[in-house]
């Protein structure tokens, strides 16, 4: 479904990819992991085509997204379910609407038929009661579901969850989690995760890409991540703070931050 | 839009210009895609006009009984106060009436435009907007700088009337001015052409000028707390300078 091939990437100026090459199977949930900073967020950004590489290629259900026109961009991005990792609704809106707005955009149905299937994705999150408050009377993890009521209104092909774990109580994440299933399951849905909570993720994922350093340095299913002998995942799912994946952002040394050691000694 | 300390004010300046000229014409692209959005844009018409209306309603009427006041002691030193209906009105329909309601518009209105449109792109909701297939650009800047320029001619209509209401309470019920010489001066010597459809044109111009400005300055707001305030105060700013800018320039040609 989407494929990404020596996808190299900047954000002014930095390094974000280095030839990251990867694929994302039709009708499978797909973790994508790795540690905060990596860029995971850039890449899903790159499959909506909001961002261009230096260099590679990202194909989507088929279609190179750098070079589409607009149109056909649009007409792609109307298949495909985005949930932001800071959900994003639109705040001069009640909750219902926000979730109605995708339809409302691109279809011409009646409106008891937008109002039965809004109700019903916000049953699913277990918010329709919530429908008439605005966004912000919620809280953070409401609003997260909000957010993903409406990546789903339209049943995409394909749903990108940018987090979708994040601020949930284990009741709501339990239920968040049957929700990515039954979508995938039954609608058959891609579903691309990107998620820190390895616990869930391999509940629900059929396949993990690890990404660190601007590349895919691992890949697997989650069995075989977790009992992997690569460094990165033994250490990235061992939650250890030494080994190759770095917990700090590229600094100079401690010490001479701090002025322990002059640079000349 | 990367604003470099090297560069100067002067160059920072041309490129704001020629950036937001740019835009006008990316807007005037969206207008087609942005009919479908008509909603929209009479929503933003009740939010951008209709909600201005007390404040300009008030400020005409201030207005017009200042200049009565201030006119007629002016027109006695030349023993002419039986034209005080037809000064009032030529000044308000010609000058004040469109360029104070520009002004104010562009602190009531404006300065709300750009605060919007730079928390909408500082909290990602444009980005959630292009995501789910609905440009930004057709659906939240196109429909305000429309209501703009629908807005204004109609509010400097309502301005010009509480204007002359205005200098008409002053002029003839507390200065004195006999109430049919104030009103057959003023319709004798005050043309619909030359005088008050080229303040309505004015009104237009403004109207267009200001709400650019706005959702230019929104829309190319810095993500950040501090980038919508410094947006928010150059629209103002911008805004200011261009409508006396263009009050000079129009008055020179038009009228
Ligand atoms: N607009 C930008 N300009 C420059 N650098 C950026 C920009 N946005 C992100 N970055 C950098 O790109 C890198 C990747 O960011 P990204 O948001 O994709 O990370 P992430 O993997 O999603 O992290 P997290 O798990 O914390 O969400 C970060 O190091 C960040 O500093
Ligand atoms: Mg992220």
């Amino acid at each position: 479904m989407v494929r990404v091939v020596e996808l190299s990437s900047e954000l002014s100026g930095k390094k974000i990819f280095e030839r990251i090459s990867l694929e994302i199977p039709r009708g499978k949930i797909t973790a994508v992991m790795g540690p905060s900073g990596t860029g995971k967020t850039t890449l899903l950004r790159h499959m909506t085509g909001q961002l261009h590489g230096v260099s590679g290629k990202v194909w989507v259900d088929g279609l190179d997204v750098a070079a589409l026109e607009r149109k056909q961009l649009y007409a792609l991005r109307e298949r495909i379910g985005f949930l932001f990792q800071n959900s994003a609704l639109l705040t001069d809106y009640s909750v219902f609407e926000n979730v109605a707005f995708p339809l409302r955009q691109h279809t011409r149905l009646p409106e008891i038929l937008i109002r039965n299937l809004v109700l019903l994705k916000l049953q699913a999150v277990g918010l329709r009661g919530a429908a008439q408050l605005l966004p912000s009377e919620l809280s953070g993890g409401m609003a997260r579901r909000v957010a993903l009521a409406r990546a789903i209104v339209f049943d995409p092909m394909l749903i990108l969850y940018d987090e979708p774990f994040v601020g949930l109580d284990p009741i709501a994440l339990n239920q968040v989690l049957k929700l990515i299933r039954t979508l995938n399951r039954e609608l058959g849905i891609t579903s691309i995760l990107v998620a820190h909570e390895f616990a869930a993720v391999r509940q629900v994922a059929d396949w993990v890409h690890l990404i660190a350093e601007g590349r895919c340095v691992a890949s697997g299913t989650p069995q075989q991540l977790a009992h992997a002998d690569s460094p990165w995942a033994a250490q990235f799912f061992g939650g250890k703070i030494d080994g190759p994946v770095p917990f700090q952002y590229p600094a100079s040394a401690l010490d001479e931050a701090l002025g322990f050691v002059g640079p000349s000694s | 839009m990367k604003r470099l300390n090297k560069h100067s004010a002067i160059v920072d300046a041309c490129y704001e210009i020629g950036a937001t000229g740019w835009f006008l014409v990316v807007l005037l692209v969206a207008i087609p895609r942005s009919l479908r959005y008509l909603r929209e844009t009479i929503r933003q018409i009740w939010f951008v006009g209709a909600k201005s209306l007390i404040i300009i309603m008030i400020s005409g009427l201030f207005v017009g009984m200042v200049l009565s006041l201030q006119l007629y002691y002016t027109l006695s030193i030349f023993g002419g106060t039986s034209a005080l209906g037809t000064v009032v009105a030529l000044s308000l329909y010609r000058e004040l009436g469109p360029v104070v309601t520009a002004l104010l518009f562009a602190g009531r209105a404006g300065t709300s435009i750009t605060a919007e449109i730079g928390l909408m792109r500082a909290t990602d909701q444009l980005s959630a907007m292009e995501l789910m297939a609905v440009d930004p650009i057709a659906f939240v800047a196109t429909p305000r700088f429309l209501a703009g320029l629908i807005s204004m001619p109609l509010l400097v209509a309502v301005f010009n009337m509480m204007g002359l209401f205005g200098g008409h309470l002053v002029g003839v019920n507390w200065l004195g001015i006999d109430n049919g010489t104030f009103w057959s001066n003023m319709t004798s010597n005050v043309n619909v052409w030359t005088d008050v459809i080229n303040g309505e044109w004015k009104a237009f111009v403004f109207g267009a000028a200001i709400s650019l400005i706005a959702v230019f300055q929104g829309y190319n707001a810095p993500p950040t707390s501090e980038g919508v305030a410094n947006a928010t105060t150059r629209t103002v700013v911008w805004a200011s300078i261009v409508i006396l800018a263009l009050d000079f320039v129009m008055t020179a040609f038009l009228m």
